[in-house]
């Protein structure tokens, strides 16, 4: 038998590589692919009406297939917001900056999106913002083609026409 | 209590397993299976008292992906909703627990893994202790095929009994419609398959496959009215072995067989010889051959019919495997099986696993007739 070690051992150092490979899925896919041609696809429900961005297989509140795709706009209103003060691993854009919900016309339920070319502090509810493409040539069908959104200077849509959006 | 109360399985609903879905996420594929299991049973979402899942993120390499899956289960109005990292068959479990306290009637069970986004080789690895087994690197394939050699030296069963075995079920596979492997094999092609890692053979072990399963549990007064001809429960045991694989004796099933036991026990069975199917959660002939000892149900007299869906071995979606085998002696007993059908079976057996080299056990005894009055 070997002498048992002098320093006990502590921890165990195991590194494990997991690889993935994902599949966006039909409604996915062509959501994304719709970016390249800088339009927005949503599901609208069969039974509620209700138009979900990104497009979903099923409307969540009723159970009942989302399964209409129609377009909605690239432009709407924030819904709720938030200004980011701390850095997030991974993600290199200057602090403060403004991550908020964005319900856009058409759209049953917001999206989450960046807010800029404004100061954080004049971002509010009900602010109509529009969305900033990448240039021709530069989208490639991902979450990146809407670089953000910005205001669009157009007046504060009523709370009353987003509250039910957020 | 005084006794425990007849819960029955009232509808089932798998996908058929395949390789790779490419066009639908694993939420995906389970809103239609939930859909459908519904409306066989002819119930709205918001009948359903409680529901819990079988899934597992390693496997979709999705960070909360269970708590994505809700809305493909139906979310809205509320309800309780539990989830396992383990194979559905153990939610169907927690599901009857539940039921047997009183406090739901009816339980929606599902289970779903996009087994081919990920390495599942790699992701079981993760089941094994972090310390000693785990950095060898050792996945699924490796360990069974530890257990098969070790049983193979114990009781000389050789190669061409693994083939045998394994043909009788991909001939058995042959005819269900729902197996991801459905052309039948001779022992003679199975022999002259490659290692895959010996002395298991590439025509022994399934291919990864993914499905999407949806069960519905229903207790007594309530599944009379779901389903024209429930399955009911009449007993269930589960128990877990040691993790560290050279802790037990691998060419023996101790938690399968006490799991029947139990089960048996609970159903007022003298043997598992009694049932006239039984599904066997047996990812390789060897798994097959320890657990029809474990269970005793083979040599002379009576004997049930065993996995006559072909079983794991034509088609073993990870985290469903075992729930499929409960839907699977729903089926039979139910007379709702149209292609593999063991005729006139009145009582069955479905058993599911989890862990490496059978650890985890659950052993379920299902009839047509309610067993408590």
């Amino acid at each position: 038998m070997s002498e048992p070690p002098r320093e006990p051992v502590r921890y165990v150092e195991a590194d494990l590589a997991l690889p993935y490979h994902y599949v966006a899925g039909d409604y996915r896919a062509r959501y994304l692919r719709a970016l390249a041609d800088k339009r927005i696809l949503g599901s609208r429900c069969r039974k509620t009406g209700k138009v979900f961005v990104p497009p979903v297989v099923v409307a969540p509140d009723v159970f009942e297939p989302a399964d209409e795709f129609v377009e909605v706009a690239d432009r709407g209103v924030v819904t709720t917001f938030c200004i980011v003060n701390i850095p997030v691993y991974g993600r290199d854009i200057e602090i403060p900056y403004v991550a908020a919900s964005v319900a856009l016309d058409g759209a049953d339920l917001s999206i989450f999106a960046l807010v800029r070319e404004v100061e954080p502090e004049e971002v509010r509810m009900g602010m109509r913002v529009e969305a900033v493409w990448k240039p021709d040539g530069e989208r490639r069908g991902d979450y990146t083609d809407i670089q953000y959104f910005r205001p669009t200077g157009e007046p504060d849509a009523p709370p009353e026409t987003f509250l039910h959006r957020l | 209590m005084d006794r425990l109360r007849n819960v029955a399985v009232v509808a089932f609903s798998q996908a058929p397993v395949v390789a790779c879905d490419e066009h639908r996420t694993a939420h995906e594929m389970l809103y239609p299976q939930v859909a459908s299991a519904l409306e066989q049973c002819g119930v709205r979402r918001d009948d359903i008292d409680y529901q819990v899942a079988g899934s597992a993120d390693y496997i979709d390499g999705r960070p909360f992906g269970f708590v994505q899956a809700l809305d493909y289960i139906g979310s809205w109005p509320p309800r309780e909703d539990l989830h396992l990292e383990m194979d559905a068959a153990f939610a169907a479990y927690y599901a009857w627990l539940r039921m047997q306290s009183g406090d739901c009637d009816t339980a929606l069970v599902v289970g779903y893994g996009k087994t081919s986004e990920g390495e599942p080789e790699r992701v079981l690895n993760l089941q094994l202790d972090p310390y000693y087994q785990a950095p060898l690197g050792l996945g699924p394939t490796a360990t069974a095929a530890l257990q098969a050699s070790a049983y193979m030296a114990r009781t000389g069963r050789t190669d061409r009994d693994l083939a045998e075995r394994a043909s009788r079920r991909r001939t058995d596979g042959a005819r269900n419609p729902f197996a991801q492997v459905r052309v039948g094999a001779t022992p003679e092609e199975l022999l002259a398959t490659p290692w895959l890692v010996e002395p298991l053979r590439e025509g022994y072990v399934p291919p990864v496959g993914e499905s999407a399963v949806c069960l519905v549990l229903a207790a007594e007064g309530k599944a009379e009215r779901m389903c024209e001809k429930p399955v009911w429960i009449h007993g269930v045991g589960q128990r877990v072995e040691l993790q560290t694989l050279g802790s037990r004796d691998l060419t023996r099933s101790e938690s399968a067989a006490t799991a029947a036991r139990d089960a048996l026990g609970m159903a007022g069975l003298p043997s598992a010889r009694e049932v006239d199917v039984v599904e066997l959660c047996a990812a390789n002939p060897v798994e097959e051959m320890i657990l029809c000892d474990a269970l005793e149900i083979e040599g002379d007299g009576r004997q049930p019919v065993v996995n006559p869906s072909g079983g794991p071995l034509v088609g073993h979606p990870l985290m469903m495997s075992g729930l499929l085998r409960l839907g699977e002696i729903f089926l039979q007993l139910s007379g709702r099986n149209r292609t593999h059908a063991v005729v006139g079976a009145e009582r069955g057996i479905a058993h599911a696993t989890q862990g490496h080299c059978l650890q985890h056990n659950l052993v379920w005894v299902l009839g047509t007739e309610r067993r408590w009055t």
